[in-house]
């Protein structure tokens, strides 16, 4: 059975059952149980972390590897244990986004990815040494085109 | 603010679960064991604030926030 969610930045939405993901411990200080991913097209750049129990929370995500080729998630044996994910196993990466006006303050965190596996998400600590909360997503770009 | 004084080696229960051990004090560090249930999370504070805070500020952008056209390097 579709959900209905009430989204304040997208209007009404259905979203199948299994499209559903369990948080159970939500997102570090925001909370939250149940989300869902909403994307424009299969490839978008980013795409939304939506709440189905807040209709005005939602925060955009990214594929960390799209912007950071050299990117590594390291999680301690026994919190991935504890969250049932497996480095082997089909678990989707993502990283949180904070927009701005430019596109050179924006950034991503990816010291706290985030991963969603057989319809459960954790958002973790990366123990991983070059992980900064505020990495900029354009600067490389910038960069290149200079 | 409940404040309880410890030696290494003693330890102090949250609840019937959740561990807190004194490892070892040196100098102004100590080491600290937590034994707590697989449920409960546990973090430094200074990287939860952090975490929070740009969850928080992730969460405020507005639905035409992101560029549809990317510059995307690969």
């Amino acid at each position: 059975m579709a959900v209905t969610l009430q989204s304040t930045r997208f209007g009404p939405l259905e979203i199948p059952e299994d499209a559903v993901l369990e948080f159970p411990q939500g997102l570090i200080g925001l909370g939250g149980s149940r989300y869902t991913l909403l994307a424009r097209s299969d490839d978008a750049a980013f795409v939304w972390l939506h709440s189905l129990e807040d209709p005005a929370l939602a925060l955009p995500l990214t594929n960390p590897w799209r912007f950071f080729d050299s990117y590594e998630v390291e999680i301690a044996d026994d919190e991935a244990d504890r969250l049932g994910v497996d480095a082997a196993g089909d678990t989707a990466v993502y990283v949180t986004v904070r927009a701005a006006e430019a596109l050179e303050d924006f950034s991503a965190n990816l010291r706290a990815p985030i991963l969603v596996s057989g319809g459960f998400g954790h958002q973790v600590i990366n123990q991983a040494p070059d992980a900064p909360v505020r990495a900029p997503l354009f600067s490389t770009s910038a960069e290149k085109a200079a | 603010m409940l404040i309880i004084t410890r030696k290494p080696g003693e330890k102090i229960m949250l609840g019937d679960d959740t561990v807190i051990e004194v490892i070892e004090v040196s100098g102004s560090s100590v080491r600290i064991g937590i034994d707590a249930p697989r449920s409960l999370p546990v973090y430094r504070e200074e990287i939860w604030r952090s975490v929070k805070e740009e969850n928080a500020a992730a969460a405020t952008a507005g639905p035409d926030a992101l560029p549809s056209d990317l510059p995307v390097t690969k």
